[in-house]
């Protein structure tokens, strides 16, 4: 059978797997309700530690409940079940007894289950069946769940490369596609490579590469942060400003200094400390949609869509994780403007120089969205597929 | 009398929980780093001179802590460092008695050396309360059952250092100490330990900190010493008040050891203040600029102070008089704080390579150089008459 054929029928057993479980008892019911009821600050603890025992003494009887009950809307008590199913699982086990192994793989398979949730039954089934791992990952490529679609990409790779088919090319983008870590995206793309291929991993990214930048402005002892100066609502892009000092300043288009699509605002404005700079970014969608707005940006920054702030951090130089700042929001059909607050501090020491970002649009999993980016450069405006490099970005060098 | 009595009786509950072959929290009994156990081993290698060893789950630079027949360790795991560990080992036979998981509810950035596991967790006879970097916090009881859980992200959203939080809690008179300076809403707060609702807490500046509170007790009063960039602070744990700072006594990393009417702190190398009820002398008794810590705290032993810096550079300095006896170049770099006991101070370095010395020794004279030969960041724990070490797949119980 072709690998990719397998998906649907994968799909098709999940669905015919979804049969009813077991009614809980009202005990487990209770305790379970007690669990999710959860709340900031330790409220309702005193009834959850009780609960959490009851859970637990129902023994395998209660892993499904316990699992269905996780919600990854409310991670406080998809804790509390976590560790609850890690004490139903360890007890059995001690106790010489299976948990139930078909139930699991029909949780696991079942993708309208929080992913914690059906990692977690993973897991518990493939120590107790090894031959889970290889019948069920095959089916984990376009999974929801991070961890389980990257152990399928991982093992989808291993067995293509043993294969070596002569579709191993054509095999390979189609794993491409299902990649969303950075590392797995880079890796696979430098397999079809190796393989006379080409992909874009901007593309697969969804790197904004087109932005019109304005700054500095004032952000001298870090206020700068919680002003909003004009360009927040970025409403006209002719517009005029006051900068800091009294200059004046206008949007002006940028391309990205890296072929990681970073624009480095150190060169593309000039090196600026106590500043906040603005990028605005221009995508259209051909349908409204949820989808996330990813930046890569070691000191404080703001997200904004469609003039909505989306998130914010206020953290200078402790470090430049990948994705680290993520605003959840709704593209609109047609455009959407995505405006970036970059502020930047006067620490002196030679790592804290740093003042770029990389921003990228994706759903959920990280993956890519059927959007378009408006480009307009030098009084001509197209649009390109999100992530887009011109051949000549494309041969830029990235910084060591 | 009677309130004389029960003040007496407050003052020395906390210690009456604990074996005085415990080491409960990071650095041990109130972090000093100093065991008062005797017959600890001098050789061992990986395939000798251990009691156990058994496997982790995953890497940490937490330290295990030992309370009664129980050792706790954390560890994190996944690619991207969310899945957080909780273990507990029968201390005589190495027995894996249960183990717990979370999913990290913040940021799990961090320094590549790092980790989610990098807070020390705290026990008692209960049980252990761990602490992540991603700001989860949990209390289990002895026997796995979870008593309570925390999202601090989730409780105050602003929490956020991107180099990774390692500051390690502390218990108090059944209170929980949890520092938690960071660039977001950052605080010291006390927490009850049975319900993890907060008693008390207490603002701290928005600055980055990975420090460990020292607990002394003045009259009827219990302080907490926490340091900070800005200085050291003492606070009244049953009220979060601060009663005076010293700020002369800031730091990040490693923490200062009282001994007696003194404190040696870890600032300008290392320098000696004398302290009594109303806080820390302005003049110092001796400073030592050789001593330089970087990540290992000090340790105070035998009338001596001992230092390692992260590069390697080993001083041993008179406690008294600050008269240098000897300095060597150890091999490797060095995050474990020393520890000593039986009259011998271990140094482990990030390869696990564990130099012994003679407390008493006038020079430079190691008893033993030992190596596990796997990586290492966890300052061991000494216990039951022997050194435990974690490293960044295994738990080692060294000596018999």
């Amino acid at each position: 059978m072709h690998f990719w054929n397998c998906i649907p029928l994968v799909a098709l057993g999940a669905a015919l797997a979804l049969t009813p479980v077991q009614a809980a008892d009202e005990d487990t019911t209770r305790a379970l309700t007690a669990l999710k009821a959860v709340t900031k600050e330790g409220k309702g603890n005193e009834d959850a530690g009780p609960a959490w025992k009851t859970l637990v003494s129902k023994g395998g009887a209660a892993i499904i409940p316990a699992l269905e009950a996780f919600d990854d809307d409310n991670a406080t008590a998809a804790n509390w079940l976590r560790t609850a199913v890690d004490a139903i699982a360890e007890n059995e086990i001690a106790a010489g007894r299976k948990l139930p192994a078909d139930k699991l793989e029909a949780f696991v398979k079942d993708t309208k289950r929080a992913a914690t949730a059906r990692r977690a039954a993973y897991e518990i089934l493939v120590a107790q069946d090894a031959d889970a791992k290889g019948r069920l990952l095959p089916g984990f490529l376009n999974d929801k769940s991070a961890d389980l679609r990257r152990d399928a990409i991982t093992n989808q790779l291993d067995i293509l490369e043993k294969l070596a088919r002569p579709t191993i090319k054509a095999d390979l983008e189609k794993l491409f596609t299902f990649t969303r870590d950075k590392d797995q995206v880079e890796l696979v793309a430098k397999k079809i490579e190796g393989n006379g291929g080409n992909v874009s991993v901007s593309e697969q990214l969804g790197f904004v590469t087109f932005a019109a930048l304005v700054g500095p402005f004032d952000n001298t002892e870090g206020k700068g942060f919680a002003v909003a100066y004009p360009p927040e609502a970025a409403t006209n892009i002719s517009a005029t400003f006051k900068g800091k000092g009294g200059a004046e300043l206008k949007w002006a288009n940028a391309v990205p200094t890296e072929k990681s699509a970073a624009f480095d605002l150190n060169t593309l404005l000039t090196k600026h400390k106590d500043a906040v700079a603005y990028a605005r970014a221009v995508v259209v969608a051909e349908k409204e949609m949820p989808g996330e707005v990813r930046v890569t940006c070691a000191t404080a920054v703001q997200i904004f869509l469609n003039g909505k702030k989306l998130f914010q951090r206020e953290e200078y130089h402790h470090g430049t994780p990948f994705d680290g700042h993520t605003g959840r929001g709704v593209l609109l059909k047609g455009e959407n403007v995505i405006v970036l607050k970059v502020c930047q501090n006067n620490q002196t020491e030679q790592w804290a120089q740093a003042w770029q970002f990389q921003m990228r649009v994706c759903d959920s999993t990280g993956g890519p969205l059927p959007l378009e980016q408006k480009i307009t450069m030098k009084d001509k405006t197209q649009t390109h597929k999100l992530g887009f490099l011109s051949p000549e970005a494309e041969k830029k060098e990235e910084k060591k | 009398m009677i309130r004389a009595i029960l003040v007496f009786a407050l003052a020395l509950a906390p210690a009456l929980t604990l074996r005085a072959a415990d080491w409960p929290q990071f650095r041990g009994p109130n972090a000093t780093g100093v065991s008062a156990d005797k017959n600890l081993p001098t050789e061992w290698s990986k395939d000798k001179g251990q009691k156990w060893k058994a496997p982790l789950p995953a890497r940490g630079v937490s330290s295990p802590v030992v309370v009664g027949d129980r050792v706790y360790v954390t560890c994190a795991s996944g690619v991207r460092g969310d899945r957080l560990h909780v273990l507990c080992f029968d201390a005589e036979t190495g027995k894996q008695l249960w183990h717990r998981q979370l999913q990290a509810t913040g940021s799990p950035a961090c320094h590549p050396k790092g980790g989610m596991a990098a807070n020390t967790p705290v026990a008692d006879e209960t049980g252990v309360y761990a602490m992540f970097g991603t700001g989860d916090m949990a209390a289990f009881d002895k026997d796995g059952t979870l008593r309570w859980y925390r999202s601090l992200v989730t409780d105050y959203p602003t929490i956020t250092n991107a180099v990774g939080m390692a500051a390690s809690p502390v218990l108090v008179a059944g209170k929980l100490i949890v520092p938690m300076d960071n660039a977001g809403e950052s605080f010291l707060a006390a927490v009850d330990t049975k319900y993890g609702k907060n008693i008390w807490k207490t603002e701290r500046p928005r600055e980055i900190n990975w420090t460990t509170p020292i607990v002394r007790q003045v009259g009827s009063t219990t302080e907490l010493l926490f340091a900070g960039p800005k200085g050291l602070t003492a606070y009244d744990a049953a009220t979060g008040t601060d009663r005076w700072t010293f700020k002369a006594g800031g730091g990040s990393v490693p923490i200062g050891v009282i001994d007696g009417d003194s404190i040696y702190l870890p600032v300008g190398g290392v320098t000696k203040f004398k302290i009594d009820d109303k806080g820390i002398a302005e003049k110092s008794e001796w400073a030592a600029k050789d001593m330089a810590t970087g990540y290992p705290s000090p340790v105070v032993y035998g009338g001596r102070v001992f230092t390692v810096s992260s590069q390697g550079l080993m001083v041993c300095t008179e406690a008294k008089t600050g008269k240098q006896l000897y300095k060597e170049r150890l091999k490797g770099t060095y995050s474990a704080s020393p520890v000593a006991g039986d009259g011998k101070v271990y140094f482990l370095n990030e390869l696990a390579v564990c130099t012994v010395l003679s407390a008493k020794a006038d020079e430079y004279e190691p008893l033993a150089t030992n190596d596990l030969g796997e990586g290492s960041l966890g300052t061991p724990a000494i216990a039951h008459g022997r050194v435990y070490i974690r490293t960044d797949k295994a738990l080692y119980a060294v000596g018999k």
